[in-house]
Protein backbone atom coordinates (compact mmCIF):
# COMPACT_ATOMS: atom_id res chain seq x y z
CA UNK A 1 0.00 0.00 0.00
CA UNK A 2 1.42 3.40 -0.95
CA UNK A 3 1.56 6.31 1.46
CA UNK A 4 -1.30 7.94 -0.41
CA UNK A 5 -3.44 4.82 -0.27
CA UNK A 6 -2.76 4.53 3.44
CA UNK A 7 -3.72 8.16 3.95
CA UNK A 8 -6.96 7.75 2.01
CA UNK A 9 -7.79 4.58 3.92
CA UNK A 10 -7.25 6.40 7.21
CA UNK A 11 -9.50 9.24 6.05
CA UNK A 12 -12.19 6.77 4.99
CA UNK A 13 -11.99 4.99 8.33
CA UNK A 14 -12.28 8.28 10.22
CA UNK A 15 -15.25 9.32 8.09
CA UNK A 16 -17.02 6.02 8.62
CA UNK A 17 -16.55 6.05 12.37
CA UNK A 18 -18.41 9.30 12.94
CA UNK A 19 -17.57 12.35 14.98
CA UNK A 20 -15.41 11.50 18.01
CA UNK A 21 -16.98 14.39 19.94
CA UNK A 22 -20.13 12.28 20.29
CA UNK A 23 -20.07 9.89 23.21
CA UNK A 24 -22.09 6.68 23.37
CA UNK A 25 -25.06 8.41 25.00
CA UNK A 26 -25.09 11.09 22.29
CA UNK A 27 -25.02 8.44 19.59
CA UNK A 28 -27.92 6.63 21.22
CA UNK A 29 -29.95 9.85 21.26
CA UNK A 30 -29.28 10.55 17.59
CA UNK A 31 -30.22 7.00 16.62
CA UNK A 32 -33.57 7.61 18.31
CA UNK A 33 -34.08 10.57 15.94
CA UNK A 34 -33.35 8.77 12.72
CA UNK A 35 -34.81 5.34 13.39
CA UNK A 36 -35.99 5.05 16.96
CA UNK A 37 -38.90 6.02 19.14
CA UNK A 38 -38.77 9.75 18.31
CA UNK A 39 -38.32 9.34 14.56
CA UNK A 40 -41.92 10.40 13.91
CA UNK A 41 -41.56 13.49 16.03
CA UNK A 42 -38.32 14.35 14.24
CA UNK A 43 -39.95 13.93 10.82
CA UNK A 44 -42.88 16.12 11.85
CA UNK A 45 -40.52 18.82 13.13
CA UNK A 46 -38.69 18.87 9.81
CA UNK A 47 -41.96 19.19 7.94
CA UNK A 48 -43.14 21.93 10.26
CA UNK A 49 -40.02 23.97 9.45
CA UNK A 50 -41.22 24.17 5.86
CA UNK A 51 -44.79 25.00 6.77
CA UNK A 52 -43.68 27.79 9.10
CA UNK A 53 -41.20 29.48 6.80
CA UNK A 54 -42.01 30.54 3.24
CA UNK A 55 -38.39 31.29 2.42
CA UNK A 56 -37.38 27.78 3.35
CA UNK A 57 -40.48 25.90 2.27
CA UNK A 58 -41.70 27.97 -0.65
CA UNK A 59 -44.97 29.68 -1.31
CA UNK A 60 -46.92 26.59 -2.22
CA UNK A 61 -45.26 23.73 -0.41
CA UNK A 62 -46.70 20.29 -0.68
CA UNK A 63 -44.22 18.51 1.48
CA UNK A 64 -40.86 18.89 -0.18
CA UNK B 1 -18.77 14.39 -2.79
CA UNK B 2 -22.42 13.47 -2.46
CA UNK B 3 -25.30 15.63 -1.28
CA UNK B 4 -27.36 14.14 1.55
CA UNK B 5 -30.38 15.01 3.66
CA UNK B 6 -30.80 15.53 7.40
CA UNK B 7 -31.13 11.82 8.16
CA UNK B 8 -27.91 10.77 6.47
CA UNK B 9 -26.11 13.80 7.86
CA UNK B 10 -26.98 12.80 11.39
CA UNK B 11 -26.12 9.19 10.71
CA UNK B 12 -22.72 10.29 9.41
CA UNK B 13 -22.02 12.02 12.72
CA UNK B 14 -23.01 8.87 14.57
CA UNK B 15 -20.85 6.70 12.29
CA UNK B 16 -23.84 4.71 11.18
CA UNK B 17 -24.23 5.38 7.47
CA UNK B 18 -26.05 2.74 5.38
CA UNK B 19 -23.77 0.24 3.69
CA UNK B 20 -25.21 1.05 0.26
CA UNK B 21 -24.33 4.74 0.54
CA UNK B 22 -21.33 5.50 -1.73
CA UNK B 23 -18.02 5.72 0.08
CA UNK B 24 -17.49 9.41 -0.51
CA UNK B 25 -17.35 12.69 1.35
CA UNK B 26 -20.85 13.71 2.44
CA UNK B 27 -22.14 17.25 2.12
CA UNK B 28 -25.24 19.15 3.15
CA UNK B 29 -26.62 22.49 2.09
CA UNK B 30 -26.94 25.34 4.53
CA UNK B 31 -30.71 24.99 4.62
CA UNK B 32 -30.41 21.33 5.58
CA UNK B 33 -27.98 22.33 8.29
CA UNK B 34 -30.45 25.03 9.33
CA UNK B 35 -33.18 22.43 9.84
CA UNK B 36 -30.85 20.28 11.90
CA UNK B 37 -29.87 23.30 14.00
CA UNK B 38 -33.51 24.13 14.65
CA UNK B 39 -33.73 20.95 16.69
CA UNK B 40 -31.02 22.34 18.98
CA UNK B 41 -31.92 25.98 19.13
CA UNK B 42 -35.68 25.97 18.73
CA UNK B 43 -36.87 23.33 21.12
CA UNK B 44 -40.55 22.55 21.13
CA UNK B 45 -42.26 20.25 23.55
CA UNK B 46 -42.15 16.52 23.65
CA UNK B 47 -39.55 13.83 23.71
CA UNK B 48 -37.53 15.25 20.85
CA UNK B 49 -36.67 18.38 22.80
CA UNK B 50 -35.86 16.38 25.89
CA UNK B 51 -33.56 14.15 23.89
CA UNK B 52 -31.77 17.05 22.26
CA UNK B 53 -31.34 18.76 25.61
CA UNK B 54 -29.64 15.63 26.89
CA UNK B 55 -26.82 15.84 24.34
CA UNK B 56 -23.42 16.52 25.84
CA UNK B 57 -21.75 19.85 25.08
CA UNK B 58 -19.20 18.22 22.75
CA UNK B 59 -22.10 16.41 21.11
CA UNK B 60 -23.92 19.68 20.54
CA UNK B 61 -20.72 21.13 19.08
CA UNK B 62 -20.56 18.25 16.59
CA UNK B 63 -24.07 19.18 15.49
CA UNK B 64 -23.39 22.89 15.33
CA UNK B 65 -20.02 22.75 13.59
CA UNK B 66 -19.62 19.40 11.85
CA UNK B 67 -16.07 18.28 11.17
CA UNK B 68 -15.57 18.70 7.40
CA UNK B 69 -13.77 15.39 7.10
CA UNK B 70 -17.04 13.76 8.18
CA UNK B 71 -19.70 16.15 6.91
CA UNK B 72 -19.15 19.22 4.78
CA UNK B 73 -21.46 22.20 4.69
CA UNK B 74 -21.60 23.63 1.20
CA UNK B 75 -20.98 27.33 0.74
CA UNK B 76 -24.36 28.66 -0.43
CA UNK B 77 -23.06 31.74 -2.20
CA UNK B 78 -21.91 30.22 -5.50
CA UNK B 79 -25.18 28.25 -5.74
CA UNK B 80 -27.63 30.97 -4.81
CA UNK B 81 -28.31 32.49 -8.22
CA UNK B 82 -28.96 29.11 -9.80
CA UNK B 83 -31.10 28.09 -6.84
CA UNK B 84 -33.21 31.20 -7.24
CA UNK B 85 -33.56 30.46 -10.94
CA UNK B 86 -34.74 26.92 -10.25
CA UNK B 87 -37.15 28.10 -7.57
CA UNK B 88 -38.67 30.66 -9.92
CA UNK B 89 -38.87 28.23 -12.83
CA UNK B 90 -40.86 25.74 -10.75
CA UNK B 91 -43.26 28.10 -9.04
CA UNK B 92 -41.48 29.03 -5.84
CA UNK B 93 -39.99 25.89 -4.41
CA UNK B 94 -38.41 27.50 -1.38
CA UNK B 95 -34.75 27.52 -0.51
CA UNK B 96 -34.53 23.99 0.86
CA UNK B 97 -35.54 22.25 -2.35
CA UNK B 98 -33.84 24.74 -4.68
CA UNK B 99 -30.55 24.60 -2.81
CA UNK B 100 -30.48 20.81 -2.71
CA UNK B 101 -31.30 20.47 -6.39
CA UNK B 102 -28.68 23.05 -7.33
CA UNK B 103 -26.06 21.39 -5.14
CA UNK B 104 -26.78 18.06 -6.77
CA UNK B 105 -26.31 19.56 -10.22
CA UNK B 106 -22.77 20.46 -9.16
CA UNK B 107 -22.06 17.17 -7.40
CA UNK B 108 -22.94 14.22 -9.56
CA UNK B 109 -26.60 14.93 -10.31
CA UNK B 110 -27.69 12.72 -7.46
CA UNK B 111 -29.38 13.31 -4.12
CA UNK B 112 -29.24 10.90 -1.22
CA UNK B 113 -31.98 10.67 1.40
CA UNK B 114 -32.10 8.57 4.53
CA UNK B 115 -35.88 8.43 4.76
CA UNK B 116 -38.56 8.02 2.13
CA UNK B 117 -40.83 10.45 3.94
CA UNK B 118 -38.19 13.18 3.67
CA UNK B 119 -38.54 13.22 -0.13
CA UNK B 120 -41.55 15.18 -1.28
CA UNK B 121 -43.41 14.85 -4.55
CA UNK B 122 -42.16 18.24 -5.69
CA UNK B 123 -38.55 17.29 -5.20
CA UNK B 124 -39.05 14.07 -7.13
CA UNK B 125 -40.86 15.82 -10.00
CA UNK B 126 -38.33 18.61 -10.39
CA UNK B 127 -35.37 16.28 -9.96
CA UNK B 128 -36.72 14.07 -12.74
CA UNK B 129 -37.14 17.12 -14.95
CA UNK B 130 -33.55 18.20 -14.29
CA UNK B 131 -32.06 14.76 -14.79
CA UNK B 132 -31.20 14.33 -11.10
CA UNK B 133 -31.39 10.87 -9.53
CA UNK B 134 -33.01 10.69 -6.11
CA UNK B 135 -31.77 7.79 -3.97
CA UNK B 136 -33.20 6.66 -0.67
CA UNK B 137 -31.08 4.43 1.57
CA UNK B 138 -32.06 3.32 5.03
Amino acid sequence: MTKGEQLLADMRRARRSGDPRLDDADRAILRRLTSGDIADEFAEALAQDLADDDLLGGTSPDGK
Amino acid sequence: MIVVDEYLAIRSLVGDTPSDLPDDVLAITTSVHWRILQRLHLPGGGQLSQAMAALSEPGRAAFRRPAPEILEILDPRPLLDQAAEISAAYGGTGLLIAEMLTASLHHGRTLWYGSERNVGRRTRDIARDLGITVNVVT
